[in-house]
């Protein structure tokens, strides 16, 4: 399979905290790559040592295989007053890079895979919402998505119908806009950055901007981990192991509307590092 | 419930692959289909099963196989009959 598009696009490649002087040796999209400190500065290069474009956020290191087409994604909640980042750390799975992202997008698992957290029996419906392209920043957006759900979050007591909104902002980065428990009217923010190892491998780095002064960093990122370590199970038994194009065998639901939105926005992109395009 | 409806998808459809992908899918969600009028930029087909299906329907069009791309899917129901 060709890189293709996907090279000229940012992905996240380590903790902005975790780069040393002595570096360590990574991979993206099938490319090896190393990752260590500059004089103080993160730094990345590619084969031969070439130097790759760095940035420097949401508590990660940001590399571009390529020549970047457009400035990294926006989350301006990063920047808000009030508000706890989160760097979660790591989680290695074994299922294409696109597979990890549509998962995060899928809503309906939530009772099935986080069963009595994120989702429970009987409330498995999920209601009609809106999916659409915005065009102006060429992303995926899936609104005035409710679901029951009986703990949101770490800070959540009990059950209640929690407000989504989803946002797929790179082909391997999505980010999660959820009502917060303890500041009604506000969004906690949960983003999925997803670093290409191979077609079939990845490094899954999420992250979190929440309102939350009650619980520990700890017990936040256990809680985030947990819900991963549940979804990883499901990642790496899912056939094929390639995000299909084509839904062949699979039968996509209007409530998989935001992976099929999700699809189209990879197929219109030429963004196939990870997927299968023709029906098995 | 059964319902009938007109299916018309828009968008870059020449592709020899369409029709039979069209037919499959159906087949596998059980559901009736007459494949009316087709050109390089317009499709239209009649399906008749259950709601739900022809919302999955719906959804398997605007992916579609690999080489076309699916604009738009309007609906317009023609037919219902409760039961069988």
């Amino acid at each position: 399979m060709s890189v293709g598009a996907m090279k000229d696009q940012w992905y996240p490649v380590g903790l902005i905290s975790g780069v040393t002087e002595e570096g360590r040796d990574s991979l993206l999209l099938g490319e090896p790559i190393r990752i260590f400190l500059d004089g103080g500065t993160p730094a990345v290069t590619g084969e031969g040592e070439r130097p790759l474009p760095v940035e420097l956020r949401y508590g990660h290191v940001w590399t571009c295989p390529g020549t970047p087409t457009r400035p990294l994604f926006d989350i301006p909640e990063a920047d808000q007053l009030g508000r706890r980042l989160v760097d979660v750390g790591v989680c290695r799975v074994r299922c294409s890079p696109l597979r990890a992202v549509e998962n995060f997008l899928d809503i309906a698992h939530f009772p099935f895979v986080h069963t009595d957290i994120l989702g429970s029996e009987p409330h498995t419906e999920v209601t009609r919402y809106e999916v659409g392209i915005r065009e102006d920043v060429d992303e995926v957006w899936a609104t005035k998505v409710q679901f029951f759900q009986p703990q949101a979050a770490k800070s959540a007591e009990g059950g209640i119908t929690t407000d989504y909104m989803y946002r797929v902002c790179a082909p391997t980065c999505s980010v999660l806009y959820k009502t917060s428990p303890p500041m009604p009217g506000e969004w906690d923010v949960i983003a999925l950055f997803v670093q290409p190892l191979t077609e079939t491998l990845c490094d899954v780095w999420p992250w979190m901007a929440l309102y939350d002064d009650d619980a520990s960093m700890t017990d936040l990122i256990h809680f985030q981990q947990l819900i991963f370590v549940q979804d990883r199970s499901v990642l790496e038994n899912q056939l094929p192991a390639l995000l299909p194009l084509d839904p062949g065998m699979e039968i996509p639901t209007r409530a998989d509307l935001t992976s099929v939105a999700y699809r189209r926005w990879l197929k219109r992109n030429g963004f196939t590092y990870g997927a299968q395009l023709v029906a098995a | 419930m059964q319902v009938t409806e007109e299916f018309v998808l828009e968008g870059k459809l020449g592709s020899a692959d369409l029709s039979p992908w069209l037919l499959r899918h159906a087949g596998k969600l059980g559901l009736a289909i007459a494949l009316r009028v087709q050109t390089d930029e317009r499709l239209e087909m009649t399906l008749s099963g259950a709601p739900d299906l022809l919302d999955a329907m719906e959804m398997g069009c605007l992916l579609g196989p690999y080489d076309i791309w699916v604009d738009s899917v309007a609906r317009i129901r023609s037919g219902c009959r409760n039961g069988g």
